[in-house]
Parts: structure tokens; sequence; C-alpha cells
């Protein structure tokens, strides 16, 4: 069953110096307006099915990223269109929602609603977050008092225990410890085996190797290799 | 639309905490948090008071509880739209880093205000029952004023919160058309007080039959004019909805220009 469905997507960005005023709108009206244009993706087509894993390898710039975030509705395509048929969870930035100034605990449910989590599907898993994330006491202290490491171990328990349909995952298991990652990994693992269908932007072959069963190479916004991990990591290290 | 709406509803628990959260920031510090945030109100209460019961002497009874009930729907109008301006511009690591349906941010911050309101009505009902003449039934019909005021405030601060993050002196500007709505509004006066001739362009003002609507249920125990109350709604309605069209066009852009 295809679950996330990209055609013929092409994503430009305007790249402008400065945010747009009304003064500068009146005084520059009637003038062609000097910003350039940069093509970030270029007529990608794409079709996952339910369950299946997607790895995205290319270089910085390549569009890896742009796409995800066009992919949970974060940007919206140039022209043609995505379709996603479940609920998206996405880790594209660890603690992006959290408020520095708020416990661990506020966090967790504030996070967990982001995610789109009612207040008693936190509840049910607050104590299993709190546990994956071994923050244990320092939950109720402000998150601005966290370690690094802290910080991110909370906000990626919190993601990842929303048992999402689709995981779009943007290079953070980069962070942490090797024990957490390895933990952050096997935790994935088990949502793949779960049925959870996940699209995985990665530099690290290894981490492709074991999560994704399918690899799209993106270079300059446009595909240029697709296949299974053992075929096209090889290409792409050439 | 309806979708949004839907979408909204899946979502009503991240509004709860956002709200929540906001709410908790300004109120911060327990008793004195909650002084400070209405320390605003009540000084605007005094010094417009002090100034104006001179000029309103025996025009109307008991200034500062006719300008207190004015004022409170006032600043609960203001704010929301003032405030919920920056609320797309001034989330921007949310927006580009986590999807959510973006009408949250600035309903939350009405909310925000609507909690904000009901604090000062905890001071202003004690106030009409020990300097006033009181409350009575007619207080009943005021979730229904507030409801309406509620429905046109969504409606600008969905429309102002989308083009600020394209105009970014938006926010400049409101705050010097807000200020030249409070006088057009009749906060400090009352309408039957501006001559004959200029009532059509002061009734435009959506603003003005709702602080008429407060006052008659609050200040004066009256029945609101149902009539103007009803033509309110369908006019904050209709901006309610254009609001929210015109958010999710502009919406389509947020992540790149914040």
């Amino acid at each position: 069953m295809e679950i996330i469905r990209v055609e013929d997507l092409s994503k430009k960005f305007i790249l402008s110096s400065s945010p747009g005023t009304l003064k500068e709108w009146l005084i520059s009206r009637g003038k062609g307006s000097a910003n350039k244009e940069f093509w970030a993706l270029k007529n990608i087509n794409l079709s996952i099915n339910k369950g299946q894993s997607l790895g995205l390898i290319g270089r910085n710039g390549s569009g890896k990223s742009t796409l995800l975030k066009i992919i949970c509705k974060i940007l919206y395509p140039t022209t043609g269109s995505v379709q996603v048929n479940g609920k998206v969870s996405s880790l594209l930035e660890l603690g992006a929602g959290f408020i520095p100034d708020y416990t661990g605990r506020d966090n967790v449910y504030l996070n967990g609603s982001i995610l789109g989590l009612s207040r008693e599907e936190i509840d049910k898993r607050f104590d299993s977050i709190v546990e994956f994330s071994e923050i244990g006491e320092f939950i109720d202290q402000p998150v601005r008092n966290y370690s690094s490491g802290m910080y991110m171990r909370l906000a990626y328990s919190v993601a990842v225990s929303s048992n999402p349909e689709v995981l779009l995952i943007d290079e953070i298991l980069a962070v942490g410890d090797s024990k957490f990652k390895e933990k952050g990994l096997n935790r994935i693992l088990e949502l793949k085996e779960k049925g959870t269908t996940i699209v995985f932007v990665s530099h690290s072959d290894a981490m492709i190797k074991k999560v994704c069963d399918r690899v799209v190479w993106l270079d300059k916004g446009l595909i240029v290799g697709e296949g299974t991990p053992n075929d096209v990591l090889p290409q792409y290290a050439q | 639309m309806f979708e949004t709406i839907k979408e909204l509803m899946l979502y009503k628990n991240l509004i709860i905490s956002l709200t929540q959260s906001q709410v908790r920031k300004r109120y911060k510090g327990s008793v004195l948090g909650v002084l400070w945030s209405l320390i605003n109100p009540l000084f605007l209460l005094v010094v417009y008071g002090f100034v104006f019961s001179f000029l309103m002497r025996g025009r109307i009874e008991n200034y500062f509880l006719f300008l207190f009930n004015g004022l409170l729907p006032w600043i609960f109008f203001k704010t929301s739209v003032v405030m919920s301006s920056n609320s797309i511009v001034g989330n921007a690591g949310l927006i580009k880093k986590t999807y959510f349906p973006r009408e949250i941010l600035p309903i939350a911050t009405v909310f925000e205000n609507l909690v904000n309101f009901f604090m000062g009505l905890l001071i202003l009902i004690p106030a009409l029952l020990i300097f006033g003449d009181g409350i009575n039934l007619m207080i009943f019909w005021l979730p229904v004023v507030i409801l309406v005021q509620v429905v046109l405030n969504l409606g600008l601060a969905l429309f102002f919160s989308a083009v600020t993050v394209y105009l970014r002196d938006m926010r400049h500007i409101l705050e010097v058309l807000t200020m030249a709505m409070f006088y057009y509004t009749p906060i400090l006066y009352t309408m039957d007080m501006i001559p004959e001739r200029y009532q059509p362009f002061f009734k435009l003002n959506p603003m003005a039959p709702l602080i008429d609507a407060y006052r008659q249920v609050l200040f004066k125990k009256d029945i609101p004019d149902l009539g103007s109350l009803l033509w309110t709604f369908i006019f904050s309605l209709l901006i309610l909805v254009s609001g929210m069209k015109v958010f999710k066009h502009l919406n389509r852009g947020f992540a790149e220009k914040v």
C-alpha cells in the first residue's frame, strides 16, 4: 500500500536579503525585483509503500532536508504535489519545540501535543518517556539547566514515543553518547518492525544500511540514483 | 476551511498546552505576576479616570466603573490583535522545524488574552458590587457578548499574524492604528455624545456595539441591544472566515519567510 506519493515535485526558493516591509513595498513598486531564485528540488517523483524505510543520501545542499520538510508540510511545493496518507511525526531538529524556561515535564507535554498526541496519550507514555531519556529527577528542572546531551535525549524520547505511521528523521542520531545512540537506533528499528514507514536522512553509511531497505540519492535537487543500499552506496562513495 | 477546523480539533490539546504555557509565562512568579498583568489596565484606568472624570463631570455617573467596564474589553481586543501579529514571526523556530496547524499560534494568543480578560473581570465584578449598583441576572448575557468578541478577535488575529510575516512593519502600523481606534471607540465616552451627523461613521466600528453590550449587561444591568449584537456577530464571522482564508493562502510561505 502506498503511503507517500511525490509527483513532479519542484521547489524554488527566492533568496531575498531582508524580510519585506510595507515601506519597501511602497518604494519598490513598479520596479522589478532583483531577488535571486534557487531551485532546491527539480521534478522529484517518489512512491513509498507502507512499512518501507527509505534513506535519502546526497551531499550538503542536495535537497534532502527540503524534501523532508515538504513531506511533513513545513514547506510547500512550488509545483507538483505530495500526498501522505497517515500520521506523520518528524525529527528534523531535536528539541525544536522546547521552551528553555519550562521544566522537562512541561516540555514533554508541549512537544507531545505538537506531535499530535492527546493529553491522555502523553499521560500514558510519560513514565516510559522519562525512563527512556534517562533524565531521572531532572525532569522537574527547567530544560535550560540541562546539558546538551540531556536535552537531546529528552527530545528524542518524546519524538519516538508518538507511534507515528510515518517517521521522518533528519540526521539526528549523530548526537549523544554511543550507548544512547545505540538505544536510539534500536528504538527506530523497533518502530520499523511495527510497520512504521521511515524516511531517513543520514550521512552515515552504516546507519543507512541498518535502517533502510531502499536508498534515493539526490544531487543538486535531482534524483541521480535509486535502489538497495548495497547498490547505491558504493556508487555514491565514488 | 472545514478541513482546517477538523484538523484544529485534532490538535486541540496543543491549543490548550500553548495557551497554558503562555499564561503561565505571563503570570510567572504567581501573585506578583498576576498583579503585573493587571497593572497596565489599572494604570490606564487611573490616568484616564482622573483626567476624564473632570471633563465628563455630571455627564456620566460613576465614571471610573463606566470606564473600567469599557477599558477591559478594549484591552482584550487590542492586545489580541497586536500580540498575535507577532505570533508567527516570533515563533520562527517552531515554524521552521515542526509541523502543526499554524493557525494555533494566533489562536493561542487570543485565548491567552481571554484568560487575562477574565482576570480583569474578577476585579471589575467585585468593584461593581462594592462601588456600583451591583449586578443582576443580565450578567448571563456576558458569555454571549464575550463569544462575539472572541470571534472578531480571532478573525483579525489570524489575518494580521499572517500578513506580518510578509510585511514586518505591520506591528508598528497596528500600534498606531489601535491607538487611533481607542479614541474612535466609545470607551471614554458614550455613543450619544457624538454629534448626530457623525454617528454613522462611528457606527462602522465593530468594537462600538461590543463595548456598548458589555456596559449594558454589567454597568447598566440591562439587556444588550440584540439587533446590533447579532449584526456584529455576523460581521465578526465574516472577518473570521476571511481571516482564515487569507491565513491559509499566506501559510504556504511561512517557513521560508520567518
